[in-house]
């Protein structure tokens, strides 16, 4: 496996605070890697080092095996947190003009605007200003102008945010279809059920640090079969009366418990049927959310 | 390194976009219809003597000064009729149909008491200036006479020797001179560099601010860098001024070319017209009071060399770009325009300064104090430009200037460039000085 990105013991400092504290983490090709965590956690301005707009204080970036350079800025597709475009300049203009600045010639620009406007049934937005157009419609024409110039690395930086329910879905899609082409993703989120249906590697990010990565299935494996489903009928009052373990999920009729140290499953099976109709009780792996909050509590505790 | 190919596309970008708007072509083509109607209202005003003609009535006590005063200007110098009181005189003023009356005492000559001239406040300073000019030289002709002078002496009271005014050009040969004009000249075009400087400065930093509160910043930073990016911009606006200054400076040299010949034109018309009445109307052809040739050489001096026009659009470039590099720097380090008010102060002030010392450089250029402004390269751009219009610059003094602006612009872009990388990025609070001085010293 080629890596193609390739973060070691990377630093960022802005005046006093540190906005990222040694991290080192590897992307492989035709991966789908996901960077988790709380906001201010340095996930932005790790994407910005990569993309070389930000240099590290210390520590080295590579991609595709070169050090992280204007030309290595040229393979990838950036689509930033904070969407915008100019909005007084008419779409084909926008997005000829940057195109052509990721090293498109004139041509070769024209031809990827032309085949990405028609696949987004967008081309007789050609000649409007973004202005004139709605934020779904601006939305899709700042993905052309992440995807236009053809990158071998797509870098989104949240980019399910502020994405309605239909967007999101055909973003999804891309993503999806982008990396059976062969393409790295590398994208950040707070959205956790995303990252469990899409990424193959996550690293989660807390204060600055990279406090837990790998591969998200081994990972939770490692975490092992210590959560409950339950789904009930009844006097939910039980639940309080469970030692030795953390509630993570509860509503009227269903609560995800997580086994602490020492806690047994037979246990609160047992006080479950005494109290209500059990549905369902299902030992699983703990939710991506799960590892993330319980992580996060720990590096804590750990300061 | 530099890479020259993507500063061309932004540098395209911020020219094209900018010399399609409406308020480019119309700043661009009201202007100078703008400034040659001023000019043209100018002319005429000084040129046209067609103001109504007052009239003053003489209430002369005396009895010597009604005659010469009429026999000065009778249109304007009426004598009192026997049945005309002062009271009727008063209302006639008031009513508008005399503009006022002179009152001479019966001691004005003798011991020297004031005239007293009364009117309804119209006519205003220069009026009141040829009235008591006119009072001078008759006051003065009575003395003469009253006191015998020999003619020789009246012709020495009423002789008014001239003055040529010719200045030496670079060939050696004197020519026509209007020192007026050239400091006009000298204070139009420090005004030009000033509004270009301050106006194009302006523009720059609301699209440097646009840029990053619009976000795009980010995504062309991710093929650019930041110091790529403030050079396209920077030279995108600046090709974006001198093609306004170009089309006005062709606009001028056309005027200015074209004014001789379209005058002669109508003057041969119009003395064509005349010669043919006169020759219809006298067979003997007499045409001695028909000119028969008019001076228009005047117009020359209207004429612009142009090699100052080469010296002003280097001295406008390099002052554009130093402090447009501050004013990029300065729309960088804030969010919105009403925060860059407090930054832009201290920029301000030598732009100013410059400003307010052309009015003195256009009177006295060679003074030490011109020489220091226009050698300063903060106020260099716009001084040192007057300096050269209105005076004859050693040469060593323009390039000494042109040298000390180069290396201040480099400092400038050198300082701008860090405070600019930094700030594009930077989001929420608006940075102190010190925080700016701060990303200034970061490496």
């Amino acid at each position: 496996m080629s890596l193609v990105i390739d973060v070691q013991n990377v630093s960022k400092h802005f005046g006093k605070a540190t906005a990222v504290n040694q991290v080192s983490f590897e992307v492989e090709k035709g991966q789908i890697f996901g960077l988790l965590g709380p906001n201010g956690a340095g996930k932005t301005t790790t994407i910005r080092m990569i993309n070389h707009i930000l240099n590290p204080d210390t520590g080295s970036i590579s991609i595709l095996g070169e050090p992280a350079s204007p030309k290595s800025q040229e393979r990838i597709g950036y689509l930033p947190e904070e969407r915008g475009l100019y909005k007084k300049m008419k779409v084909f203009d926008q997005l000829m003009y940057l195109a052509q600045l990721k090293g498109l010639s004139h041509q070769a620009a024209k031809n990827a605007i032309d085949f990405w406007l028609d696949r987004f049934e967008a081309s007789t937005w050609k000649k409007k200003e973004i202005s004139e157009l709605s934020k779904g419609m601006s939305q899709k024409i700042q993905f052309i102008a992440t995807v236009a110039h053809d990158p071998e690395i797509y870098i989104f930086d949240e980019p399910f945010s502020g994405l309605d329910p239909i967007n999101s879905e055909m973003l999804k899609d891309i993503i999806l279809e982008e990396k059976k082409r062969g393409k790295t993703i590398l994208f950040s989120t707070h959205r956790m059920e995303q990252v469990e249906q899409m990424c193959d590697d996550i690293c989660l990010f807390n204060q600055g640090k990279a406090v837990l990565q790998g591969n998200l299935r081994s990972i939770k494996q490692s975490f092992g079969n210590n959560t409950i489903l339950l789904d009930f009928v009844g006097d939910s009052e039980f639940l309080n009366e469970l030692e030795g373990v953390r509630i993570n999920n509860r509503s009227t009729n269903f609560a995800e418990i997580r086994l602490l140290e020492g806690a047994s499953a037979q246990n609160i099976l047992q006080v479950a049927i005494a109290q209500a109709e059990i549905q369902r009780f299902e030992i699983v792996q703990p939710s991506l959310q799960d590892i993330f909050f319980s992580t996060v509590k720990d590096t804590k505790v750990a300061d | 390194m530099i890479n020259s190919s993507k500063i061309w596309l932004i540098i395209k970008r911020e020219y094209s976009t900018r010399v399609q708007t409406k308020s480019f072509l119309l700043s661009t083509f009201l202007t100078p219809l703008l400034i040659l109607g001023f000019m043209g209202f100018i002319i005429f005003m000084t040129v046209s003597d067609n103001e109504a003609p007052k009239q003053v009535v003489v209430i002369d006590e005396t009895g010597r000064l009604l005659e010469p005063l009429t026999q000065l200007n009778a249109t304007r110098y009426l004598p009192i009729t026997a049945s005309q009181s002062i009271d009727e005189i008063r209302d006639q003023i008031m009513a508008d149909e005399l503009d006022g009356y002179v009152l001479f005492d019966r001691s004005f000559l003798s011991e020297g008491t004031p005239a007293t001239f009364v009117h309804n406040g119209a006519g205003g300073i220069t009026f009141f200036e040829s009235l008591r000019s006119d009072i001078r030289d008759v006051t003065r002709q009575i003395r003469l006479e009253d006191n015998e002078v020999s003619e020789a002496i009246i012709e020495i009271f009423e002789e008014r020797p001239a003055l040529e005014n010719r200045r030496l050009n670079e060939a050696g040969v004197d020519e026509q001179s209007n020192a007026f004009l050239s400091s006009i000249g000298g204070i139009l075009i420090g005004v030009f560099i000033f509004i270009g400087l301050f106006g194009y400065g302006a523009i720059l930093m609301r699209s440097v601010i646009e840029e990053k509160t619009s976000r795009i910043v980010e995504i062309i930073t991710s093929s650019v860098k930041p110091i790529e990016l403030m050079l396209g911009k920077l030279l995108g606006v600046c090709l974006v001024a001198l093609t306004q200054f170009s089309l006005w400076i062709a606009t001028y040299a056309g005027v200015t070319i074209l004014a001789a010949p379209v005058a002669q034109f109508f003057i041969n018309q119009r003395m064509g017209d005349l010669q043919n009445s006169v020759s219809a109307l006298d067979a003997t052809g007499a045409v001695a009071n028909v000119p028969s040739d008019i001076d228009l050489s005047f117009l020359e001096q209207f004429s612009v060399d142009p090699l100052f026009i080469l010296f002003f659009f280097v001295f406008f470039v390099l002052g554009f770009l130093m402090y447009s590099s501050i004013f990029a720097a300065i729309g960088a380090a804030v969010d919105s325009e009403q925060d860059s008010q407090q930054f832009m102060t201290p920029v301000m002030l030598p732009i100013l300064l410059g400003y307010m010392l052309n009015f003195r450089i256009a009177e006295a250029p060679d003074s030490t104090f011109a020489i220091v402004a226009s050698l300063f390269p903060l106020t260099s751009p716009i001084n040192m430009v007057t300096r050269m219009l209105v005076s004859n610059v050693p040469f060593w003094e323009v390039l000494l200037s042109i040298l000390l602006l180069i290396l201040s612009l480099i400092g400038m872009l050198l300082l701008a460039a860090r405070i600019y990388r930094t700030g594009i990025l930077m989001y929420g609070k608006k940075p102190t000085f010190k925080e700016l001085y701060k990303w200034i010293r970061q490496a």
